[in-house]
């Protein structure tokens, strides 16, 4: 059973659109496997919605009194002209019926997320148990991937300067916490530490905003690789 | 409730956030937009939301002609789009916004990562929309039953309840929220469940 969801701040932040598309996705997906979190992102949503469109209401009023200035910012726009530029077109949307894609690691195929389907990955590159493969979404110094690690492969233990969101797609692996499943949204920042191992091999969403940082013994000498792996 | 027959109204407006929103005709607008490719319903949309719009995009981008185009693709989608809109799964001020907020997030994206691959849809996919309420419940039957008694308390004990059970609001944030005092919240409270026991038990009998 899922036992990690996203904060109810990183839930509100993706129904108004503030997060990059890395965790935007992030939570997508933990929402296609998880009633209870959709049930709250339909929520906020109605909530949010109804929100922005009231206070704006309210706000506009007293801003048209208030602000000659923005009002004929406002009024450069020829409405009606645009509601006849968009109504001349027929044109609807037709929706085209989505077709499951694939991704293999280690021969075993697995469905790719709905919320990846349009975005690149990379060339899997491999160190020992480990691949993943990067996924081009051009957010500076936040890295986005998928990881997967063959049974019995782990992450030598780490901490991070940033912030490291770890979401199960299939498997499950275990840490010091204890063990994850298919749809837990494990998100860290630089308190934690951890050291996850998949007895039975797992694919993982990983997003990280830096490089992990190994602090135990021989594994320093890892740590050109922390950035290989997130 | 006459009006659940022609829309479902959003969660919020039971407990008073929007008097001002006119969501059943909201609703019928869109309806005819979608059926009859309406351009005086299309009309009457517009004038409601693009200056909203507008206000909102100005607070996300600092260019004029930006913000203007958020309102332009937002629009044109509600045109294109407009038979997706599902009455059954939420309000209109609810899927208009779904629209805005992907628009908005596609351009961003272009803007800020000189990237346009337009994922916004397949992170917030508007066909399907959101889970309706009942497939968010466990139990259909007993929400179901359980709506018709809240939907019969008294207005005063009943905003009180939705708020609280289904918008999860502290009995602080009601009190704030109605304008109330908290102790009238709380008192509001009890009597409603003391209600709602009697009833729930009657049922089940
Ligand atoms: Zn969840």
């Amino acid at each position: 059973m899922i036992k990690h969801h996203p904060t109810f701040e990183l839930l509100q932040s993706f129904v108004n659109g503030d997060l990059p598309a890395s965790l935007s996705a992030g939570i997508a997906i933990h929402a296609d496997m998880c009633q209870e979190c959709q049930r709250q992102i339909s929520q906020l949503t109605d909530q949010i919605a109804e929100a922005n469109f009231e206070f704006e209401a309210n706000f506009l009023d007293r801003f048209i009194i208030d602000e000659e200035k923005d009002l004929d910012e406002i009024a450069t726009i020829d409405f009606d002209d645009m509601i006849a530029g968009i109504t001349a077109s027929d044109e609807i949307e037709v929706l085209k019926e989505k077709e499951d894609k694939f991704i293999s690691f280690n021969d075993t195929n697995y469905k790719l997320p709905d919320a990846l389907h349009n975005m690149v990955l990379g060339k899997p590159a491999q160190i020992g148990k480990l691949s993943r493969s990067r996924i081009q979404l051009d957010e500076d110094e936040i890295h986005s991937s998928l990881l997967h690690i063959k049974p019995g492969g782990g992450v030598p233990e780490h901490t991070h300067k940033g912030f490291e969101l770890t979401l199960l797609l299939d498997g499950s692996f275990e840490d010091e916490q204890g063990t994850y499943v298919k749809g837990d949204f494990i998100m860290l920042n630089s308190e934690h530490q951890h050291h996850p191992v998949s007895e039975h091999g797992c694919l993982c969403y990983t997003v990280a905003n830096d490089a992990l940082h190994f602090t135990k013994g021989i594994n320093k000498l890892l740590n050109p690789i922390g950035s290989f792996i997130y | 409730m006459q009006t659940n027959l022609l829309c479902k109204e959003t969660n919020a407006k039971s407990i008073k956030m929007s008097d001002e929103i006119d969501h059943p005709q909201l609703c019928l607008w869109l309806k005819a937009v979608s059926e009859n490719r309406n351009k005086q319903a299309f009309t009457h949309l517009f004038n409601f939301f693009a200056p909203k719009i507008i206000r909102i995009a100005r607070s996300k981008f600092p260019n004029e002609a930006q913000a203007n185009e958020v309102v332009q693709e937002t629009m044109s989608n509600v045109w294109r789009k407009a038979h997706l809109f599902n009455q059954d799964k939420g309000a209109a001020t609810t899927w208009v916004y779904t629209v805005m907020r992907n628009v908005t997030f596609d351009m961003l994206r272009k803007v800020k990562a000189n990237k346009e691959d337009n994922l916004s849809d397949d992170i917030w996919p508007i066909a399907e929309g959101l889970v309706s309420d009942d497939d968010a419940y466990e139990d259909h039957l007993e929400t179901e039953n359980l709506k018709a008694v809240i939907d019969n308390l008294p207005e005063s004990q009943r905003e009180v309840v939705k708020g609280f059970y289904f918008m999860e609001m502290t009995q602080e944030q009601l009190a704030e929220k109605l304008n109330l005092p908290l102790g009238t919240i709380k008192s509001r409270l009890r009597l409603a469940l003391a209600k709602l026991k009697v009833k729930l038990g009657e049922n089940h009998d």
